[in-house]
């Protein structure tokens, strides 16, 4: 029997994936296409993507659903397919995992703001969330994961959307900016505010994904670190997007350098790491013989 | 309340985001037969100020941001009227035509600066996410706009910010328009390779930028 992730995480470094969105493009996926659309229309490349990493060595993958809570799909026609398009997410990557191997369902922002910055109330979120945590329960996720959350409010409304139908752990990364006088999300939360609002709603994980580069997130680490007991999350992205000379679209931090930095974020705290903009296997392959160096 | 006190007041309403407060003072203002573009130049518009500084000293967050937008726009809604009777031209920054480029659905960005550009007077005509390149010019077209800011959350659909300034090219009408770019995965760099006029990494930087393209300060 697979020990559950929340069990796994005391004991060892937990490695998670790296992103889908520039995978599925790099496999066709059309702009202005909803990436969720292809669990259905295309499951086979959304399985390729998931094996791709589980062989990389990532214990956990994400599915690809982090636009699918209801009212982001509902910006691309599909708000109607919220439960068919997880539900199918989950079940791709639950089908493509080895044994002893875990399935995160991705839960990503909706996008929209909260009253009275936009016009959306906590309960309108979090009966979105909701929908998109049946789903993807429903296909045989292990642990369903908010992530990206830029407004503190909103990830406390989807963790109670995901509680009203699903006892699944949730686990939520938020999303910060790192300025003179520390990290702050977009909404101007603070870490100690979002560990500490976050523990008290009963989640099981906490931690910081996107935006900050493998070595600004060494600090983000730590400041979580200092702010909670939970196991802390870490996905960095590989610095900012930038346009090489063929026009196309890369990243600023190369793997080498990206990877420099993956050791002090487990020192600094992190349980469960991995990538996020601009990683692909090849950054989790390089992560994988890192952590089990640490390890040992 | 004197003069002094009145701008004073006027100022603390916006950098404390106080859309009621704004309104109140704004009519007390027409009440007290006021010099109105006086109260807007000294009162309102250097507290808009302070909040893009608050801001851009990581003091401020888009909270902060957008309540301070709307007290500013809640002030110019009591004062345009006031100021259109007596036929007084409020100094206008020009007109913007601004919207999510298409294959694109992200707003958060683009909402804000068109907000930011609202309080800082300028006629914003936002088109809303995934615009289709030629809507932007057949707006801008429309209304006479000099302005065209496109902006774009993927690294995929920021090529259409590129293409938006070929397509004006082919109409002829490249000359006609200041295109500004902006977005998370945009840059000066990128705004330089595509042939862009300008890129603003933030909401209060791009109003700084709109109002320099529009010939003012």
């Amino acid at each position: 029997m697979t020990l559950p992730l929340l069990d796994l995480v005391r004991i060892r470094t937990v490695l998670l994936d790296g992103a889908m969105g520039t995978e599925l493009m790099a496999r066709g996926l059309p702009q202005g296409t909803a990436p969720e659309a292809w669990n259905v229309e295309r499951p086979g490349l959304v399985k390729e993507i998931h094996g791709e990493y589980f062989a990389a060595g990532a214990d956990v993958v994400s599915t690809n659903s982090f636009g699918g809570n209801a009212l982001k799909l509902a910006g691309h026609g599909l708000g109607g397919r919220t439960y068919e398009l997880n539900l199918a997410a989950a079940r791709l990557a639950r089908e493509i995992a080895p044994a002893g191997r875990y399935v995160a369902g991705s839960m990503g922002p909706t996008g929209k703001f909260l009253k009275p910055q936009g016009e959306f109330t906590e309960e309108d979120f979090a009966a979105a969330y909701a929908e998109q945590a049946r789903g993807l329960a429903d296909g045989g996720a292990d642990v369903l994961l908010v992530e990206t959350q830029y407004d503190l409010r909103e990830a406390l409304a989807a963790v109670r959307g995901v509680r009203s139908v699903s006892s699944l752990p949730v686990f939520v990364t938020m999303t910060f900016n790192a300025f003179p006088r520390g990290y702050f999300t977009l909404m101007g939360d603070t870490v100690v505010k979002s560990a500490a609002e976050l523990e008290k709603e009963g989640v099981g994980a906490v931690g910081a994904n996107c935006t900050l580069n493998s070595e600004q997130m060494v600090g983000c680490v730590r400041a979580l670190r200092a702010s909670t007991d939970l196991p802390i999350i870490a996905q960095a992205n590989a610095g900012q997007p930038v346009i090489g000379q063929d026009g196309r679209v890369g990243y600023s931090q190369g793997l080498e350098d990206y990877v420099r930095f993956v050791p002090e974020i487990v020192r600094a705290g992190a349980g469960l790491v991995g990538g996020c903009c601009g990683t692909n296997p090849a950054f989790i392959r390089a992560m994988a013989r890192i952590i089990k160096k640490e390890r040992s | 309340m004197n003069k002094d006190e009145l701008l004073r007041s006027m100022n603390e309403a916006i950098v404390a985001g106080n859309k009621a407060a704004a309104a109140a003072l704004g009519a007390e203002a027409v009440r007290s037969g006021a010099d109105l573009l006086e109260v807007i130049e000294k009162g309102y518009v250097p507290g808009l100020q302070k909040v893009g500084e608050l801001w851009e000293q990581g003091e401020y967050f888009l909270p902060e941001l957008i309540s301070s937008a709307e007290a500013m726009k809640a002030a110019m809604a009591v004062l345009k009227p006031e100021l259109d009777r007596k036929n007084i031209e409020a100094q206008r920054g020009g007109k913007v035509v601004i919207g999510t480029v298409e294959g694109d659905i992200h707003d958060i960005g683009k909402n804000l600066v068109a907000s930011m550009l609202q309080a800082g007077g300028f006629e914003v005509y936002d088109l809303g996410a995934d615009v289709k390149l030629e809507r932007f010019i057949e707006k801008a077209e429309a209304v006479g706009a000099g302005i065209i800011c496109l902006s774009a959350l993927l690294t995929t659909t920021m090529t259409n910010q590129k293409r938006l300034i070929g397509l004006l090219r082919e109409k002829g009408l490249r000359d006609k328009y200041k295109v500004l770019v902006g977005g998370a995965p945009a840059s000066h760099k990128w705004a330089d390779e595509i042939g862009a006029d300008g890129y603003a990494e933030n909401a209060v930087a791009a109003v700084k930028l709109v109002r320099t393209m529009s010939g003012g300060d």
